[in-house]
């Protein structure tokens, strides 16, 4: 057949195929992360730069440097948390949400390990410790970024149940973020299946929110650092929502 | 001041081209310092929005349209400064490759745009008050015409923020080549904008002024309560009745 009878083959926009690139193979990925300044600019807008580093010689400093950073980013997050009580919220809100944020992240890590092997993934465990621990910077990025707005609402809101609505609200977006991370992450990895990792991601919210309920209060006040009575947070909601209603006049 | 120099001020605050946002314009100025064009961002800003403030408080009384005039554009500088940090860290994590002040200055121009656009409502919104029954006056100013004022500026409001968005959004979509990411950037960036500006109006009210209340920059409750229990107190009213 003549050439000239078929038509020209254009160029494709994107590849043809939907499989992600190798890690380390993007531009400025092998660029090793030394400072916290390049973990939080590469966490904002090189993930796949810190999953390929997680993975090279190195890769445990990076992990204590993620965690380090996370720890005091929940922390500056929980004195905002603290303005609204005041006293000594200030330092127990803070402790209590990063001891929380540790603590979820702790108890997810053996399971997030197990379904990680049976999803194919080629993920060893310190790599998966990463993958938690930059789960939570992300997190708690977001939070500082809400900080702000969190302080705003702390300066003039009430109810104890609607300033934890709006923290919770705020947490829930920060926990998107940081699955997408965690989800982009293993796929990266060239994980096969993404069900168990999805399963997992509904644990660590459930474990999350809980965790909220067991060290409370971190919001209001009472008499011991630690709840005397256990509750699931579903009941302590309740309890929330229906125990206090002090709304303010209209405004003009 | 002659009116060359005047029309030579007004030059240097580039409405049009603000208003125009083309794409090579807003790369233009994207790429220069930020110095450079801030101030005149928050003069427009602070003019803009002040001038219709104005207009919103002089229903009252002269005194409360100067306070509304200082607390509207405070208002719009507020909410850009706080949220600066989590808008350009969602600019970033939705994949917006720009750098993290300029989701601050995409931001500011796009409450400069709208600060102009309800500058150019002013005297519209002048003109109805004009033809209102005073507001003092209890017996004329009737409820509807309490309603329709409100009404008037909820309108006034809601076209500078839609006609400013439409401008972010495009601006958006050429700085990250993707159409549905730049309504994701500006979805996130309208979600916290909206939701720390209603509670900064709330803090800062009275906007209109009760006329039965007395004339002050803050009421005594400013801190007390937020936007969302006003409305939720007023949802729970509005089922009981």
């Amino acid at each position: 057949m003549n050439p000239a009878d078929q038509p020209p083959i254009l160029p494709q926009a994107y590849p043809a195929t939907t499989a992600p690139l190798p890690l380390g193979t993007g531009p400025g990925e092998s660029e090793p992360i030394a400072k916290p300044t390049q973990a939080i600019e590469a966490m904002l807008r090189q993930p796949r730069r810190l999953v390929h580093q997680l993975r090279q010689t190195g890769g445990g400093k990076l992990i204590l440097q993620l965690t380090a950073l996370g720890v005091l980013c929940v922390a500056i997050y929980g004195v905002v948390v603290g303005t609204f009580s005041g006293g000594d919220q200030l330092w127990a809100a803070p402790a209590k949400l990063a001891l929380g944020m540790l603590g979820a992240g702790l108890i997810c890590l053996p399971s997030l390990f197990i379904f990680s092997c049976l999803a194919g993934s080629r993920a060893s465990l310190k790599e998966v410790v990463g993958m938690v621990a930059g789960l939570v910077l992300l997190m708690t990025l977001l939070l500082i970024g809400f900080a702000p707005v969190a302080w705003v609402f702390s300066q003039s809101i009430n109810s104890v149940a609607m300033m934890g609505f709006l923290h919770l609200s705020f947490g829930f977006v920060a926990l998107l973020f940081g699955l997408r991370f965690l989800s982009q992450g293993f796929q990266w990895m060239e994980t096969r299946s993404n069900a168990g990792l999805k399963i997992w991601m509904l644990i660590f919210t459930l474990v999350v929110i809980q965790m909220t309920t067991a060290l409370r209060p971190i919001i209001g006040t009472a008499d011991t650092f630690l709840p005397q009575e256990k509750k699931f947070f579903l009941a302590h909601w309740f309890e929330q929502m229906t125990g206090q209603s002090r709304f303010s006049e209209f405004a003009d | 001041m002659n009116a060359s120099r005047l029309e030579g001020r007004f030059a240097g605050l580039q409405i049009p081209e603000l208003l125009a946002a083309r794409a090579d314009t807003i790369k233009a100025w994207l790429a220069e310092p930020l110095t450079k064009r801030l101030g005149t961002q928050v003069a427009i800003i602070v003019l803009g929005a002040g001038v219709y403030g104005a207009t919103l408080g002089l229903w009252r009384s002269p005194l409360q349209a100067l306070y509304v005039a200082l607390k509207f554009p405070l208002i719009l500088l507020l909410t850009t400064l706080f949220n600066a940090l989590l808008n350009g860290m969602l600019a970033q994590l939705l994949g917006l490759s720009v750098r993290f002040m300029d989701s601050f200055r995409l931001i500011l121009i796009s409450f400069a745009t709208a600060a102009v656009i309800l500058a150019g409502f002013s005297p519209l919104t002048f003109f109805a008050l004009w033809n209102a029954p005073p507001l003092t006056d209890t017996l004329s100013a009737t409820r509807e015409v309490y309603s329709g004022i409100i009404l008037m500026h909820v309108a006034a409001i809601a076209t500078a923020g839609i006609a400013a968005n439409i401008k972010l959004l495009q601006s958006l979509r050429t700085l990250s080549g993707d159409a549905l990411r730049a309504r994701l950037i500006l979805f996130s960036w309208l979600a916290g904008n909206l939701l720390l500006g209603s509670q900064l109006v709330w803090n800062l009210r009275p906007f209109i002024g009760a006329p039965y209340l007395p004339v002050e920059f803050l009421r005594p409750t400013a801190f007390e309560g937020s936007f969302f229990e006003a409305v939720l107190f007023a949802l729970r009213q509005l089922f009981a009745n």
